[in-house]
């Protein structure tokens, strides 16, 4: 009697004993990271919010837990809400950003990029290296309106002060490289800017019915090339370089270490204006699913497979 | 953006008031009087095209007491639309039939969230005059139209006015949102206002938009009050609207 | 233009199966809480108003006054108080429930047959006993007929949450609004529509369900 318990008490214990082992060792979490979520938020406009998609997307690859607030709103919401801590990554524009933060900008990279990380020290943000991407304010003219009135470059709208309508996103007059800039450097004067969107579908729709004659659009936006707009060159200069570089609170660095600012830099390294560009057709004019974009490009550049 | 309490707030409506004294906000294509002209003509042409548009049909069918399950179902659903997103729908349907964008979108908008209230108040307010009323009406030698044109529609009229009334602070308050796709109107002040975090212009924006609709709301009724007679006056106070 | 012209995309929305309960759960988690603090506020003011006659006119006046600002306007109001948050949103919510809450309260107690005040309180019923034992039960019909109509309109309202950084629903909205060019916009803007009003649909039957339940008495359907 007592033999046969013995052994069943020894069966039973090493049964148990193996379930624990097994569970210990099958690494069922799959390599999940410990530590503070990443909140990942975008402003209000496709593009930002399709990199901060890509940047959450490598992040989960690699394990960290994320979560995502896209399409907040322009920078004066998005801004505060990361010094806050409300989130911890944004995908930011070097050049804008720097000029929000009462630097100077230029249409160089690396000094823009290292006055950007100096400006932002104290607020707490690390801005990791820049991409090859650059994403620039453009004002952009229907073929039509460029071949009437011999538009190939923004200097050449002075000749048509007052006669023609800006269109752009509501915070344009008051940036430097919008409105405001234009009236500045170029001497332009519109008839009337009308509030749209940011660089979005209304402002392509209001150009193409010629509500307004010229537009704010981005310069890797698909649409102008789908469209046949003319962007206008910028023979001032008054467009800084705005690479795209991740904006990450200092904490969430400290938090994890070298290796997320690294996984950050892979993909950031591959991001080029044309791959951007292209991806924006893909989202923006092809009707693709931003996510689905995100997901097959970072598998093409082998980030994840 | 208020730092704190007291103090903070004053500050903040010295600075509202201080935005309504500068006068350059008055003037100009996105100034005060020009989106308070956009925001009323809107509102007046919609409320007028769905007066036209709604009270007939909405009368006859309540006169001939036909419709009545139909008129039930779309206050249900028509209560249920969230005005945010017809507006929004309205911008594509607007670019492809070739209205563009800002007035059209809104405009049909406000349309198509105005009528339905429009006509079932309307009918229910034809379709609830005292039965025995009309009965007598026929029983006195009346014809079909003359107790529609001198019995229904008179007893109808608070209900009707109350109707018109009740859709024209609703177009007020969705026409706010024409901003959104490129229109103007004092919506203007609080979407711009909110795309560079300017509170100021926000807050101001937002007393222009209330006190229009207040305004509306107390100017109609006043209207109301002295067309409807004070005997059929307690018929008005049901009336369906939808909040924007 | 997208080539096929299309303007819906079936599959977007199976791929954002999860992302669109996640809104709904969102957009039904703040209309209840707008409901449920309305509902405590109104019951409040409305126990006020019946005890306080004179307090009716003061209270419906002011809480008429919150129902005819548009809701963009009042979320304005409040943002540079209360900033972009959940609870800004909530007191807009609650804000548009207030007036037809109360008013369909204290009409339902007041159409308590008087004939059946007296039975009760000839049973001994008085004071809050009478009310919340008696009154209240009797009245239900009638409050959660009103119960009804704010939440489907707090429905439509969340929607424009989503210009204040919440949304549930009204993020689609938004976003499609963003995107309207391609068919994935489009299809947003009508997944955030449909859903919504299916949502008050549903909501407006579940309503519907819990007065019977709660009623078993009444025969007489209160009119909506």
């Amino acid at each position: 009697m007592r033999t046969h318990a013995r052994r069943t008490i020894a069966g039973a214990a090493i049964a148990a004993f193996a379930l624990i082992a097994a569970a210990c060792g099958s690494g069922d979490d799959g390599g999940a990271i410990e530590g503070p979520t990443i909140t990942i938020g975008s402003a209000n406009f496709s593009e930002n919010a399709l990199v901060a998609e890509i940047y959450a997307q490598a992040l989960e690859a690699e394990g960290y837990q994320v979560e995502r607030k896209l399409n907040i709103g322009s920078r004066e919401i998005y801004a505060p809400a990361l010094e806050a801590g409300e989130l911890d990554l944004i995908p930011e524009y070097i050049g804008t950003m720097l000029t929000y933060l009462g630097g100077t900008a230029s249409p160089d990279s690396a000094e823009t990029h290292a006055a950007l990380q100096v400006a932002w020290e104290s607020a707490g943000i690390d801005v990791l290296d820049y991409a090859p991407a650059q994403d620039k304010n453009g004002f952009v003219v229907t073929k039509a309106t460029a071949d009437e009135l011999g538009l190939t470059k923004v200097s050449d709208l002075a000749a048509h002060n007052g006669t023609l309508v800006l269109g752009g996103p509501p915070e344009c007059p008051e940036r430097e490289f919008c409105l405001k800039g234009l009236e500045d450097v170029y001497g332009l004067s519109f008839t009337e800017f009308r509030p749209l969107d940011v660089g979005g579908p209304i402002t392509v729709a209001a150009l193409e019915g010629d509500e307004i004659q010229v537009g704010l659009l981005f310069t890797s936006d698909g649409t102008i090339i789908a469209k046949d707009f003319v962007l206008l060159e910028d023979d001032k200069a008054l467009q800084p370089a705005e690479n795209l570089a991740p904006a990450v609170r200092a904490e969430i660095i400290e938090a994890y270490g070298d290796k997320f600012a690294e996984t950050l830099q892979q993909v950031s390294s591959k991001l080029t204006t044309p791959e951007l560009t292209a991806m924006n057709k893909f989202v923006g004019i092809d009707g693709k699913d931003p996510e689905a974009v995100a997901a097959e490009w970072l598998k093409a550049i082998g980030v994840t497979e | 953006m208020v730092d704190e309490e007291g103090g903070g707030m004053i500050e903040f409506f010295g600075e509202v008031a201080a935005w309504f004294g500068d006068s350059a906000n008055w003037f100009g294509t996105s100034g005060i009087l020009n989106r308070l002209r956009e925001h009323i003509q809107i509102t007046a042409a919609a409320t007028a095209v769905s007066t036209i548009m709604a009270i007939p049909p909405a009368v006859w069918l309540a006169h001939r007491r036909i419709g009545g399950t139909l008129v039930v179902a779309v206050v249900n659903i028509g209560r249920a639309i969230p005005s945010f997103a017809i507006v929004v729908l309205f911008l594509p349907i607007s670019i492809r039939l070739g209205l563009g964008i800002g007035f059209w979108p809104t405009f049909l908008a406000l349309l198509f969230l105005a009528i339905p209230p429009m006509f079932t108040n309307a009918y229910t307010g034809v379709a609830g005059v005292d039965p025995d009323l009309v009965e007598a009406s026929r029983g006195m030698g009346m014809t079909d139209r003359e107790v529609l044109l001198k019995v229904e529609t008179p007893m109808a009229s608070p209900v009707i006015l109350a109707a018109v009334r009740v859709a024209a602070v609703q177009v007020v308050a969705t026409a706010t949102l024409g901003a959104l796709v490129g229109w103007g109107g004092l919506g203007r002040f609080i979407v711009d206002g909110f795309a560079v975090r300017d509170s100021v212009v926000v807050f101001a924006g937002a007393l222009l938009v209330a006190s229009l609709a207040i305004v509306t709301e107390v100017a109609l009724g006043a209207v109301e009050r002295r067309v409807v007679p004070s005997t059929l006056r307690s018929r008005s106070e049901h009336v369906e609207s939808i909040v924007a | 233009m997208q080539a096929a012209g299309g303007f819906f995309s079936w599959e977007w929305v199976v791929n954002h199966l999860d992302d669109i309960w996640d809104r709904t759960v969102q957009h039904l988690l703040l209309t209840a809480i707008a409901v449920g603090v309305g509902v405590v506020i109104s019951l409040a003011l409305s126990i006020i108003a019946l005890r306080f006659r004179w307090t009716y006119a003061p209270i419906t006046w002011f809480t008429g006054i919150l129902y005819t600002i548009p809701s963009l306007a009042l979320f304005a109001f409040l943002v540079p108080v209360t900033g972009l948050s959940v609870l800004t949103a909530e007191i807009g919510l609650v804000s548009y429930t207030l007036l037809i809450l109360i008013r369909n309260m204290v009409a339902g107690i007041d159409g308590v047959p008087p004939a059946t005040v007296e039975s009760a309180r000839g049973m001994g019923y008085t004071g809050r006993g009478l009310f919340f034992a008696v009154e209240l039960p009797l009245a239900l019909p009638v409050i959660i007929a009103g119960v009804r109509i704010a939440s489907v309109t707090t429905i439509g309202l969340v929607t424009i949450t989503a210009l204040i950084g919440q949304g549930g629903l009204g993020f689609f909205i938004l976003r499609g609004l963003n995107l309207f060019y391609s068919p994935i916009g489009t299809t947003q803007i009508i997944v955030g529509t449909v859903v919504s009003v299916a949502l008050a649909v549903a909501v407006d039957l579940a309503l519907v369900g819990v007065e019977r339940l709660a009623t078993p008495w009444s025969t007489r359907r209160a009119a909506a």
